[in-house]
């Protein structure tokens, strides 16, 4: 693999006439000129088999087969920007936390909870023991390995951040009798509920995976570090959930104080990169400072480094990037550990921003690879 | 015994889907202020019909505890997206880029006192002088307590605004003093802030704590001039506050506004029952903002409230 390889984290915008079509309206003439005028751009190849398939009624065959096209959109628009490490945008997830939840066992919607602005995600709550209902990843990257030749990271939602978004019902009676003092309750089942969801749901998520070629998995945590004393559970379900799983593992983290990662996340076996959010926390190089955790923990893992906010509709410039890479590497003082990513998943941006951002970024690398 | 909400409620399915509409530029501002309207005016009838003593509009436009003040004051910038202490839960950063005074616009805009009937009890909920400096960047300040000090004058300067417009509760809300466990001179900061903040005329005053244990500063917030502290007794138990002598009221945070589960009636009195031996003067609440939970669960949450409120007499 080159220096600075750019990958991307996770989820894309949806398509809108993907959205019009699997909501059943037709979709509109501005829908139809997005999927022409990324066509063109990211040389998706079956442009007219897709619009064949949006003006045919809804069926189940017409649903799977334009679910197929919405991943090979996604994954072309991703190759296209020039990323050396690709997925398809999650195009088939509903979104990262409901997806995993809806296709497992124990858990009940209750409704939608805001995250910030108008931002929401359905929330569920644990109601009976946390189990496996199927792998709800293969089909969609048995489809992206058969549809690409770049290297491929399948980002899936870690156990930490099921638990932590869900409502913890089923396990915080089972414990009710046993701890008087709520805070040990909810601290216990807590516990109990990441480990069951990490043994029951994650491991054979990722064995199905690698059973079936994954060979790099980016598990997903974004709210790790919402509870400091609560690390060490995702330490625990970590390294239960991957032993002896044969792939090369990332995990996400974003918008957190990373110091409260430490030093429990020393303790995770079989992590060989972490891939975190810098960019939003400042217009310049000084939030990579925060790198110096690593140093002072002597933690020689890689790093994803996120050099663009995906918050903003600011388009960071290529030497921008170029000097955060740069200032990066010289704080680690080691190039080859770095890997070059958005901050977070790209969802909230317009398929422009995100674009803009993802050629901007593999441009500033280049810049960067060429002063190295 | 009082009883009342506590902060942020949350947005219904039907608001949700419409400001969704809104950020995706397939409804106009109107249709949004029409539906948060509609969705205000709902929870007042709930709190209404459920015989609270105060009544407030549920901040259904707030984006976050901080926003609304980048209009109503000078020198506050919303930049980056932090977490809201250990919730999965953002708020944009308040950057403080100048000296912060009272300016007052966008005041209606937040405050819908329009919307509550003139002899309705108004209680309106502010962030907390303290919490507020804690949460944000200040680079035109060079003393955390100069800027603790105008901002509670300029939060003093809107409660004066409000009780013009019928408001008589301010509740402050104050988590950094427990979540972070503050230390002596930041409690004597956040102390000196409530001395102007306490004192607004024709009102009552709340300083809320929640997301934190209490009871390792019961001792100095009992010195604060506040007529009461709000305690969330899924963060503090009450054995650890029960040799305390209040001379305040003490809002029981009794109502987890962050667990699906609900509370039973019976579960609640004992509680309630327990508190009595602290003090006579309680008030129940949730022990924190409802907008935690999905709208259906809130909703039966102040159900439960106010079952609680007529059915434990103390």
């Amino acid at each position: 693999m080159k220096l600075f390889p750019v990958q991307e984290i996770g989820s894309l915008p949806k398509a809108p006439w993907q959205i019009a079509y699997l909501r059943n309206d037709h979709p509109t003439d501005a829908d139809l000129q997005h999927l022409s005028k990324w066509a063109k751009v990211s040389s998706f190849e079956t442009e007219t088999q897709t619009r064949s398939v949006l003006s045919s009624p809804k069926t189940k065959d017409t649903e799977r087969t334009l679910r197929e096209y919405s991943s090979l959109f996604g994954l072309r628009y991703l190759e296209s920007a020039g990323l050396d490490i690709v997925y398809d945008g999650e195009a088939n997830r509903i979104e990262m936390y409901e997806h995993a939840i809806r296709n497992s066992n124990g858990f009940e919607f209750y409704g939608h909870v805001r995250s910030f602005d108008n931002r929401y995600y359905r929330k569920a709550a644990c109601v009976t023991k946390a189990g496996f209902r199927k792998p709800y990843h293969l089909d969609e990257f048995n489809y992206v390995k058969a549809h690409t030749k770049r290297k491929i990271k399948v980002p899936i939602t870690g156990p930490y951040t099921l638990a932590d978004w869900s409502f913890n019902e089923f396990y915080q009676k089972r414990l009710a009798k046993k701890y008087s003092d709520f805070r040990k309750l909810k601290h216990e089942a807590k516990r109990e509920l990441v480990l069951d969801i990490g043994k029951e749901i994650i491991r054979p998520n990722l064995k199905a995976l690698v059973d079936a070629g994954a060979d790099f998995i980016q598990v997903d945590e974004p709210a790790l570090t919402t509870k400091p004393d609560e690390v060490n559970f995702f330490v625990e379900a970590f390294n239960e959930s991957t032993a002896g799983i044969n792939c090369k593992l990332s995990v996400h983290i974003c918008y957190s104080d990373y110091r409260n990662l430490y030093p429990h996340i020393m303790e995770l076996k079989n992590c060989s990169q972490l891939a975190l959010e810098f960019a939003n926390r400042g217009s310049e190089t000084h939030p990579y400072d925060m790198l110096n955790l690593l140093i002072e923990f002597g933690d020689r893992r890689e790093i994803g480094l996120g050099v663009s906010d995906v918050h903003t509709d600011t388009i960071e410039e290529p030497e921008l990037i170029r000097d955060r890479i740069k200032y990066a590497s010289k704080v680690l003082d080691d190039p080859s550990r770095i890997y070059v990513n958005p901050d977070c998943g790209l969802r909230t941006r317009s398929w422009d921003v995100a674009y803009a951002k993802l050629c901007n970024i593999v441009k500033g690398a280049e810049m960067a690879r060429q002063t190295t | 015994m009082e009883a009342h909400l506590t902060g942020f409620f949350p947005r219904s399915e039907e608001l949700v889907r419409i400001t969704r509409a809104f950020e995706r530029h397939k409804l106009g501002r109107s249709e949004l202020e029409q539906a948060t309207q509609n969705d205000a005016v709902h929870l007042l009838e709930l709190q209404k019909k459920a015989s609270f003593d105060y009544v407030v509009d549920g901040q259904l436009n707030w984006q976050d505890h901080f926003r609304p003040f980048s209009q109503i004051f000078s020198g506050i910038n919303p930049s980056g997206l932090t977490r809201w202490y250990d919730n999965n839960t953002f708020y944009k950063q308040p950057i403080i880029t100048e000296k912060v005074r009272y300016l007052g616009t966008g005041l209606e805009e937040y405050f819908r006192y329009d919307l509550i009937p003139v002899k309705t009890a108004k209680k309106a909920i502010l962030p907390g002088p303290y919490t507020f400096a804690h949460s944000s960047q200040r680079p035109a300040y060079t003393s955390l307590a100069d800027l603790v000090n105008d901002l509670a004058h300029a939060l003093r300067e809107t409660c004066r605004r409000l009780v013009e417009h019928g408001y008589s509760y301010f509740q402050f809300d104050e988590p950094a003093l427990t979540f972070h466990k503050a230390n002596n001179d930041e409690l004597t900061i956040a102390k000196n802030a409530f001395e102007i903040l306490g004192n607004i005329p024709n009102a009552k005053t709340c300083l809320e704590t929640y997301f934190g244990d209490a009871a390792p500063i019961l001792d100095s917030l009992l010195e604060f001039k506040t007529n009461c502290i709000g305690i969330d007794l899924y963060a503090t138990s009450l054995e650890s506050i029960q040799d305390y002598k209040f001379d305040k009221e003490l809002a029981c945070g009794c109502i987890d506004g962050r667990n699906s589960l609900l509370e039973t009636p019976t579960d609640l009195a004992k509680v309630l029952h327990k508190t009595k031996t602290i003090t006579d003067k309680i008030s129940i609440c949730p022990n924190c903002d409802l907008e935690f939970l999905p709208y259906t669960v809130a909703e039966k949450k102040i159900q439960l409230l106010s079952e609680t409120k007529n059915r434990v007499k103390l």
